[in-house]
């Protein structure tokens, strides 16, 4: 924990909020701890302080949390945004990308905050049955782990809720870049022999590699009825896209878990909580992107600055109170819109027609630009 | 429409195509040549028609798309296709008997792209001058510009409207466009992605003309008068302002060079800073007379994310500075150097300092395999050295700052010939 006693007492308040068994979306308190956040993390980042200062959004002088300057993450790859001296670091996060693309780098000096940030919301989001502290399920993870990947934060959040969550038999299905499709298979056939439910976790993309192989072997599975998938991620850098509605549909034909069984994560390098598809959590309710207490979404007009109103297409910034040690207001660059309590990522329609013939920069750096 | 509805289309083309080729290419040119004087006349009723039905489907302003219209139109008449026609296929290409016969391809498809007219007026009629009829995809952007040249060129002579057909299904529909690719000449504009995919589909026996999405910058020199910095500031914001920085002619970047023998940068850091804040006081100009169009919500999260990480990287301490309209109607970013960044369009210019002129190609190298055309200004004597450098690097044009938008008819686009890179030419050796 942070040798600051500012800093170690904010992130006391913020982990008691964490550590609550029920979650409870508090405004006032929210806000309060926000503003206290912005307070500390404009005193103690130079970069971030001239960014606000240069905005005229300084602390005492916004009103509420979603008034906070959010940097956007492509600021990772250029700036080192962190909270604290630099010889505090323990730990880094890199975003992904290739070997020639600039990354982005997230700095932490502790990560408590951002693994007790993790568990709950996946256990709530993912696992929603899991109810009893000592509770387990079979989770396979398409997705290396973060012995393997230690600058994934994917691959260390796996890696977290397989320890606490995973029961005998979890594990990783990613070993030196390679999808281990047999073990993969092997367990897939097991649980649907022993009819014993099995969560398969990873990227989009990993999934989309499953399901080539397996249907060029010609193998299709019924899992269980409580078997459930979650997949992250998008497309970036891989060799071809497939929309998401195709990806549950393929997912659903080939290993019998259906849609509504699907949970999309949201989450990215620069936050330290993630948010997930309603679909488990309130089957009944209108599919949805909804996270802890502690993480707020705000959308917001490009054209305006202002908050968007419902419904409407908007940038989606995120409050994260679990990022104390870097930048805690993030615009993600996705759009999206607010639906009911929580939002929606609306994604580029893959293929769609430029209006002009000048070259989308993103196409020409190489960028995700979805 | 289906693929017997383009599989009709095609083959109704074909038919006219024999009566198109029975016609003098003399014939063809002065009938062609009708047509682009009606739309270099800007009281013609087929562009009073377009500057009507074109900002609905593509979100320009009326104002722009009058100016953009002016711009490219008004020098395209029946006189610059014949010069064209002489120039590409040779100087007794129109004569009953030249010394290279030139022949045409039996059809021609084009995949249209974009929004922006001009384009579109001229991969219609490059065919037919060849007499090879001609099939096109329209653009899902723009369903307007090609029914109205199909319906010009009717109007002017009804057997060549005979030559020319419009087809329009979705882009997944692939049974349709492998009956649209079997024309013996294929000529598309898209997307390196768009490219790649109509690449996999055509046959090898066809002549194929794909171009993907290109760029342009403007490099001005620190010979530039000062006193002219502010018209060419003008000139630029022209140049940036019309079709909303969406065309291949539109400048992302303008490079300020230093031109001394010690290259230092000061003079280029100096010019920087000035073209930075006449080019924002220009597009703030611009935005009452001809103001910008809708924008999606992707292009406004573009620019508002270029603007934020430039705050960003000025909060960091380097040189750089937004200087913008509160909503993202225009945006300049006075950058530190010259780096390649993302270009977000619908006004958004970056004006980056670079040293010299080596330090200039050395700037565009990574983006010279897309380069279309160069601006440039303030070189002094040293300007044709710096054309034929630019020239060198990739781009197919170099011009004047303010006649970015205004391509002679005969640009060779991806440093082809407009008509030669459609015809076939016979050498007779005896």
């Amino acid at each position: 924990m942070s040798a600051d006693p500012a800093r170690s007492e904010l992130d006391d308040a913020i982990l008691d909020w964490m550590r609550e068994p029920d979650w409870d979306y508090d405004e006032a308190r929210f806000e309060a701890l926000a503003q206290e956040t912005f307070r500390y993390q404009y005193n103690h980042c130079e970069v971030y302080k001239r960014f606000c200062d240069g905005r005229g959004r300084v602390p005492g002088r916004v009103e509420s949390w979603r008034e906070i300057p959010a940097v956007p993450t492509g600021a990772f790859k250029e700036t080192e945004l962190r909270s604290f001296p630099p010889e505090r670091t323990v730990h880094r996060f890199q975003t992904s990308g290739t070997s020639t693309a600039v990354r982005g780098t997230l700095y932490l000096d502790s990560l408590k905050l951002y693994e007790a940030s993790l568990l709950p919301s996946f256990r709530r989001f993912v696992f929603p049955e899991l109810e009893s502290p000592g509770d387990r399920a079979a989770i396979r993870v398409l997705a290396p782990s973060s012995r393997e990947f230690p600058e994934s934060s994917l691959s260390h959040m796996f890696q977290i809720a397989l320890a606490e969550l995973g029961a005998s038999g979890s594990g990783f299905d990613v070993e030196s870049g390679e999808l281990l499709v047999d073990r993969i298979l092997t367990n897939l056939v097991e649980s649907a022999a022993s009819e014993s439910p099995i969560a398969l976790c990873g990227t989009a993309f990993s999934f989309v590699h499953l399901i080539d192989h397996l249907s060029q072997r010609g193998v299709m599975i019924g899992l269980p009825p409580a078997s459930r998938v979650m997949e992250t991620g998008g497309f970036k850098g891989q060799s071809r896209e497939m929309p998401r509605a195709e990806l549950y549909s393929e997912i659903k034909r080939v290993l019998g878990v259906s849609a509504e069984r699907i949970v999309n994560q949201y989450g990215m390098t620069e936050l330290g909580s993630q948010f997930y598809d309603s679909v488990l959590h309130a089957p009944t309710e209108p599919r949805r992107k909804l996270g802890p207490p502690w993480a707020r979404v705000v959308i917001i007009d490009p054209e305006t600055g202002h908050e968007s109103v419902t419904g409407q297409v908007g940038t989606i910034c995120v409050f994260d109170l679990a990022n104390s040690g870097s930048i805690a207001a993030i615009e993600t660059g996705d759009l999206g819109r607010a639906v009911l309590d929580g939002f929606e990522v609306i994604g580029r329609e893959p293929g769609a027609e430029a209006r002009g013939c000048s070259i989308a920069a993103d196409e020409l750096l190489g960028r995700d630009s979805t | 429409m289906n693929a017997h509805d383009v599989a009709e289309r095609l083959e109704s083309i074909r038919a006219a195509g024999s009566r198109l080729r029975r016609r003098t290419r003399r014939e063809r040119v002065e009938t062609l040549g009708q047509v682009l004087d009606g739309w270099a006349d800007p009281s013609s009723r087929w562009r009073q028609a377009l500057l009507a039905e074109l900002p609905g489907p593509t979100g320009f302003s009326t104002p722009m798309v009058r100016s953009g219209l002016a711009a490219g139109l008004d020098h395209w008449t029946a006189d610059a296709l014949a010069e064209l026609a002489l120039s590409d296929l040779g100087d007794d290409c129109l004569s009953e008997s030249p010394t290279h016969p030139v022949s045409s391809f039996e059809s021609t498809a084009v995949v249209l792209a974009g929004s922006i007219p001009m384009p579109t007026l001229l991969s219609l009629i490059a065919p037919l001058v060849l007499g090879s009829p001609v099939i096109a995809k329209s653009a899902a952007r723009d369903r307007v510009t090609p029914a109205l040249v199909a319906g010009s060129i009717a109007e002017v002579d009804a057997e060549l409207g005979r030559c020319i057909a419009i087809v329009d299904f979705a882009r997944t529909d692939e049974a349709s466009l492998r009956v649209l690719l079997d024309a013996s000449c294929v000529c598309a504009t898209g997307s390196d992605g768009t490219i790649a995919s109509l690449q996999a589909s055509v046959r090898p026996s066809r002549r194929v003309l794909f171009d993907g999405h290109r760029l342009s910058v403007a490099a001005i020199g620190d010979e530039l008068a000062s006193s002219a910095i502010e018209e060419t500031a003008k000139r630029l914001a022209m140049d940036i302002c019309l079709w909303d920085q969406l065309g291949c002619l539109s400048p992302v970047v303008v490079y300020a060079v230093g031109t001394s023998e010690s290259g230092s940068s000061e003079a280029a850091e100096v010019l920087t800073d000035r073209l930075s804040d006449a080019l924002a006081a220009a597009l703030e100009s611009a935005e009452s007379e001809m103001p910008r169009g809708a924008i999606e919500p992707v292009g406004a999260r573009d620019i508002v994310r270029e603007r934020s990480e430039a705050e960003l990287r000025s909060a960091a301490g380097h040189n750089v500075k937004v200087i913008a309209s509160d909503s993202t109607v225009w945006t300049v970013v006075r950058e530190s150097g010259p780096e390649l960044r993302p270009a977000p369009l619908h006004r958004f210019i970056r004006v980056a300092p670079v040293a010299s002129t080596r330090a200039l190609a050395e700037a565009l190298a990574p983006m010279a395999s897309h380069l279309a055309a160069v601006a440039v200004d303030g070189f002094g004597e040293r300007t044709p050295t710096v054309c034929r450098e630019l020239a060198a690097l990739g781009a197919s044009r170099i011009c004047r700052p303010g006649a970015m938008q205004s391509p002679p008819i005969a640009w060779h686009h991806a440093g082809r010939g407009v008509l030669s890179s459609q015809a076939r030419f016979t050498d007779i050796e005896c």
